[in-house]
C-alpha cells in the first residue's frame, strides 16, 4: 500500500512536534513563576490590568495566585499560566466560596476558569467578592 | 508554469532553529520556553499547513481566474521576467503591511490573527503560531490588487513564501538588535519584539514583514525601549490557557457572542470595528489603554508615542 506523500509530510510534521515539545519539557524549559511578595502581585497586575492599583493584596500561600482589590471594589484574579500569569477582572457572574479551608474564586468563564487560593482571610474575600453583584 | 514553494524546503531549518534555540533557553533563559505553550504553537502551524491544503485549492481558482482581467501581460514566459520578481517581493511586502494592520484594526479580520499574537511568550516556535482561518477572513483579497496588475499568482505564492520565511527568524529574544543600517531598513527582532508586546506604548505598531521602512512611512513605527520597560507579549485579555481548539477559534466564538446580543444597530459594528469596541463603551480599545497610560504617565513626559500615528491619535478606527 502506497501512502500518500500529503500524509507522510503531516505524520512527520506531528513526530516533529512531539519531539520538540518533549525536548522543551526535557530541558526544564518554562519553570512556573510564583507570586513571592505583594509586589510581584503589584507587578504582575499591572501587566495584566494596564494601570490597576490594588489598595489589597492576598496572595495564595504557594504563590499560585492571588486577589487583588482597588479603590473602587474591582477584584482581579491572578493565577499561574505556565510560566506566566494570567488575569481576569471579575464580574458579577463571578462567585466565591469556602472549601476545606481555601477561598474557590470561579470566574464563570468557562476557558479560564478560577482559582483555589490558601489565604489568611477567606471569608473577607467571600465578601468581597459577593459585593460585586451589588455594584 | 513553475510550482515551487519555498516554505515547504525552510520547515526542516525552522525545526532545526527552534532545536537550537530551546538550547539557549536551556542555559540563559529557561523561561523563554515553556512545553505546552510550544506543543500549541507547532500544532498550530501544522493546522495551518493542513488549512492551507484544504482551502489553498479554491483561492488558486479564484486567483487565476481573476489573473485573466490583468491590466498588464508579462507574456506567456513571465517568470523569465527578472526584475517582476524584486518588484513583486517589494510590492507584496507592501501589501502585506497593508494587511497586517488592517488584521489588527478590524475585528474580522483579528479573528484569525489574533492566533499568531496569542501566546504569551516570544521565541521561534510563536512564529510558526499561523491560522487556521484566515481563509475566512479574506486574507487572500489582500494579493487582489497585485494580481489584477498582471503578477502572476504564482509569482506571488512565491515570494509570499519567502516574506513567511523572512518574518520567522524575527520572533526571538537571543538576538538584542542588528546593525544601525539593518535596524534602518528591516524588520529585526527588536522591532517585532514591540510588535507581539501588549505594553500600552507598544500596542498596534510595527506592522512590517520585511521592511520596516512601511511603519516609518506610515507613522506606525515604535522602538523598542528596553532601558524603560520590561516587554510583555501576548493580547491585553490573556487566553489562560492551553486548550488549542479554544486558541484557534475564541475571537471567533466572541464575536459571534456580541453579534447575537448587541442591539440590531450595532451588530455590524461587532465585526468591521476595532477589537475591543463596544456599544455601550464598557470594553477597552487599544487607543483607550494608550490614552489612560499617557495620561498616567503625565501627558507631557517624553514624546507621545502615538502623535506619528493618525488611527490611535484620534481614537477612531482605521
Amino acid at each position: 500500500m502506497e501512502i500518500p506523500p500529503a500524509l507522510l509530510q503531516f505524520v512527520g510534521s506531528l513526530v516533529a512536534i512531539v519531539a520538540l515539545a518533549g525536548l522543551a519539557w526535557w530541558f526544564n524549559l518554562g519553570p512556573a513563576r510564583r507570586l513571592e511578595s505583594e509586589d510581584d502581585a503589584r507587578r504582575e497586575a499591572s501587566e495584566a490590568v494596564d494601570g490597576f492599583a490594588p489598595v489589597e493584596v492576598a496572595l495564595d500561600r504557594k504563590g499560585r495566585a492571588g486577589l487583588l482589590r482597588d479603590a473602587e471594589g474591582h477584584i482581579l484574579l491572578l493565577r499561574q499560566h505556565g510560566t506566566h500569569f494570567a488575569g481576569r477582572v471579575l464580574t458579577r457572574a463571578a462567585s466565591a466560596r469556602i472549601e476545606g479551608g481555601a477561598l474557590v474564586v470561579d470566574t464563570a468563564e468557562k476557558r479560564y476558569g478560577g482559582a483555589r487560593l490558601h489565604l489568611d482571610e477567606p471569608s473577607a474575600w467571600v465578601q468581597h467578592i459577593e459585593s460585586i453583584k451589588n455594584r | 508554469m513553475p510550482e515551487f514553494d519555498p516554505v515547504t524546503y525552510a520547515v526542516p531549518v525552522f525545526v532545526l532553529l527552534v532545536l537550537a534555540e530551546m538550547v539557549w533557553a536551556r542555559r540563559k533563559r529557561p523561561h523563554a520556553y515553556e512545553p505546552r505553550d510550544t506543543l500549541t504553537s507547532l500544532a498550530f502551524g501544522l493546522g495551518s499547513t493542513v488549512a492551507g491544503v484544504l482551502f489553498g485549492g479554491a483561492i488558486l481558482a479564484a486567483a487565476l481566474w481573476i489573473y485573466d482581467y490583468r491590466l498588464f501581460d508579462f507574456g506567456e514566459t513571465w517568470w523569465a521576467v527578472w526584475w517582476a520578481w524584486p518588484l513583486a517581493f517589494v510590492l507584496d511586502d507592501l501589501l502585506y503591511y497593508v494587511f497586517h494592520r488592517m488584521a489588527h484594526r478590524v475585528r474580522w479580520f483579528w479573528a484569525s490573527h489574533v492566533n499568531h499574537h496569542s501566546s504569551q511568550h516570544y521565541n521561534l516556535s510563536t512564529a510558526l503560531r499561523q491560522t487556521w482561518t484566515g481563509f475566512f477572513a479574506l486574507s487572500f483579497a489582500f494579493s487582489l490588487p497585485l494580481i489584477l496588475l498582471g503578477f502572476h499568482p504564482a509569482m506571488l505564492a512565491i515570494v509570499s513564501g519567502f516574506n513567511l520565511i523572512y518574518q520567522f527568524w524575527i520572533h526571538t529574544e537571543a538576538i538584542g538588535t542588528m546593525p544601525r543600517w539593518f535596524e534602518a531598513v528591516m524588520n529585526t527582532p527588536s522591532h517585532h519584539r514591540v510588535h507581539h508586546a501588549t505594553n500600552p506604548r507598544y500596542l498596534d505598531r510595527n506592522y512590517a514583514g520585511v521592511f520596516i521602512v512601511w511603519d516609518r512611512m506610515f507613522g506606525t513605527f515604535e522602538q523598542e525601549r528596553p532601558e524603560e520597560e520590561t516587554i510583555r507579549y501576548g493580547i491585553v485579555k490573556q487566553l489562560g490557557s492551553f486548550n488549542l481548539l479554544w486558541a484557534v477559534f475564541h475571537e471567533w466564538v466572541g464575536i459571534a457572542q456580541d453579534v447575537w446580543r448587541a442591539p440590531w444597530k450595532h451588530k455590524l459594528s461587532y465585526l468591521l470595528r476595532e477589537p475591543g469596541w463596544s456599544h455601550d463603551g464598557s470594553r477597552e480599545t487599544s487607543a483607550t489603554i494608550r490614552a489612560r497610560w499617557e495620561a498616567r504617565r503625565g501627558g507631557g513626559a517624553g514624546k507621545p508615542v502615538a502623535d506619528e500615528n493618525p488611527i490611535a491619535g484620534s481614537g477612531e478606527p482605521a
